[in-house]
């Protein structure tokens, strides 16, 4: 008699790896043969995980087509069985998956990337906004020293490729466009506001730059400085101030606080 | 953990599909059944619409990772993110399967069937009480449809495997009345057998949905209308049980609201007449 953990391992080893040995472990009818019965739970695996990939992954899935998407699904289950009790996580590998067996098509890796963050600020943690008035209840003279808090739903990417345009074309459904390298890579923000409406948007270099620096928790005083690369010392903290008061519109900090 | 469960009436699985017109129209749903794992997520859209519709409407949770009949530990992580949800929209219950969904840290996101064992309804009863202690209330444990038979199983039905656990583990029963005729074509049984052989006051809860047909076969995949043969039995059940809660649960293939309503009034209609009838017969005797 086996035990119950060496019955499970060998169904476990027959789903993932199609191993024989578990049809020892079951009885069939003339009717509903065992090869049939065990043959239900081997399709459904491998369907199920896919089916989950595609519904985070739908541009990507398109733009590799969906017939190969399965049949890279497929490997990349071999590859990365899920480990999470949810099944929305089981994509969380993809982009770099992508990138180590799809480098001839650097552009699938990308839009996973894209696709990944967007739904990672679709159920990103809920949290309220910081406002102007608490950036101006915080005395001037000690304004060199706050440092922020971004949303949870905050993901800066660098992309070469025209992601967001083909993904904007295959979510409305328009005309195939084709993938086009950019001279250089292009700095984009991806963010939520409220419970509901997720945005993604291009930035300047020295924004780029400075929304990272923010997330490294450096403090205003050192992101004035670093703005610096790209403006004059005496615009600086002017660039600094438009751009926070552009992410606290747009529900980008959570937090502005002085040590 | 003998506190009596509430009658919840007729209710529907809350799908994304229909939030809206939830909120916009505030159909004549007594409660609504919600999946668990949907919700176990930071924040965003989906809490957002729970909390909405849970201001109107009673809840219970239903998940499919408790993965309880597995031979790996429990996920305490999983539950302490059950119990907080379960507190968020004041769920009167909380059910999985009894099955096993993954092992060695794998997760097959499939609810496998397990072996009607002894060592089985061990160790399941066991970790059942574990969750019910964790939880701090008695869970509902849900017959899942199966394909496969263990040879190790012998001569072991799967409602004495059902009945014992729940009996050891003191849970109670979600019938899943389209389960039950799934696996009674698969595995040559009689649905009624299985109806007229688990304890009635542990049935809490009933599922009703559909399946596809291959002839030798049929597959549980919740993605079609009650089919007649399900009717039948859930009215074997009504005659048998009384008065459960009961819901319609649609996977896949989700048809617009007010068709599902249509369907959960023929599901109150029929148990409405059932249960009459069952009344008149004791006022005559």
């Amino acid at each position: 008699m086996s035990s119950l953990y060496e019955t499970q391992t060998a169904f476990l080893d027959y789903l993932m790896n199609q191993s024989p040995q578990f049809e020892q472990y079951v009885v069939g009818t003339k009717r509903f043969n065992k090869e049939t019965r065990l043959g239900i739970y081997g399709d459904a695996y491998a369907s199920r995980l896919i089916e989950a990939l595609q519904d985070n992954y739908p541009a990507t899935s398109t733009l590799i087509g969906d017939c190969k998407f399965i049949k890279m699904g497929q490997h990349y289950l071999e590859k990365y069985p899920s480990k999470h009790f949810s099944v929305r996580y089981f994509g969380h590998q993809l982009s770099p998956y992508l990138q180590k067996y799809y480098s001839e098509i650097p552009v699938l890796a990308e839009m996973a990337e894209f696709e990944w963050a967007l739904r990672a600020a679709f159920d990103a943690k809920d949290q309220t906004p910081s406002t102007l008035a608490d950036l101006q209840a915080i005395p001037i003279e000690r304004w060199g020293e706050i440092r922020f808090t971004l949303h949870d739903s905050v993901h800066r990417l660098d992309l070469s490729w025209n992601v967001a345009k083909l993904w904007q074309a295959i979510e409305s459904e328009e005309a195939a466009i084709p993938a086009e390298k950019a001279e250089y890579p292009i700095a984009w923000r991806i963010w939520r506001e409220t419970e509901l409406k997720i945005f993604y948007k291009s930035l300047a270099v020295d924004e780029a730059w400075a929304l990272d620096a923010m997330r490294d928790q450096l403090c205003f005083a050192d992101i004035c400085a670093g703005l610096c690369e790209w403006v004059d010392e005496i615009h600086a903290a002017q660039r600094a101030v438009t751009l926070i008061q552009t992410w606290i519109a747009d529900g980008l900090i959570v937090d502005v606080s002085i040590d | 953990m003998h506190n009596k469960l509430p009658y919840l009436g007729f209710g529907l699985g809350l799908r994304k599909e229909h939030y809206t017109d939830i909120l916009e129209t505030q159909p004549a749903v007594d409660w609504f059944e919600v999946l668990s794992e949907n919700y176990l997520v930071p924040g965003g859209k989906p809490l957002y619409y729970l909390d909405k519709i849970h201001a109107h409407y009673p809840m219970v949770m239903h998940g499919v990772s408790l993965s309880i009949g597995s031979s790996d530990p429990l996920n305490m992580g999983y539950l302490k993110q059950l119990k907080a949800l379960s507190k968020r929209i004041d769920a009167h219950w909380i059910s999985d399967h009894l099955c096993w969904t993954g092992l060695n840290g794998i997760n097959a996101h499939d609810l496998l069937p397990l072996p009607y064992t002894e060592e089985a309804i061990n160790h399941v009863a066991e970790r059942i009480q574990q969750v019910q202690d964790f939880l701090g209330r008695q869970i509902l444990m849900e017959n899942v449809s199966s394909y496969i038979t263990y040879a190790q199983s012998g001569d072991m039905t799967e409602w004495e495997f059902f009945t014992e656990v729940c009996e050891r583990a003191d849970c109670l029963m979600l019938l899943d009345i389209n389960n039950i005729y799934v696996s009674a074509v698969n595995h040559e049984f009689k649905p009624e057998d299985y109806l007229n052989s688990v304890p009635i006051e542990r049935v809490q809860q009933y599922h009703l949905a559909g399946h596809s047909d291959y002839q030798n076969y049929v597959i549980d995949t919740h993605d079609h209308p009650i089919v007649p043969a399900v009717w039948q039995l859930y009215e074997k059940a009504v005659a048998r049980f009384g008065e459960v809660s009961t819901m319609i649960e649609r996977d896949d293939n989700i048809p617009p609201l007010e068709e599902v309503m249509q369907e959960l009034d023929q599901v109150r209609a029929l148990a409405n007449k059932i249960q009459t009838q069952q009344d008149e017969k004791v006022v005559k005797s």
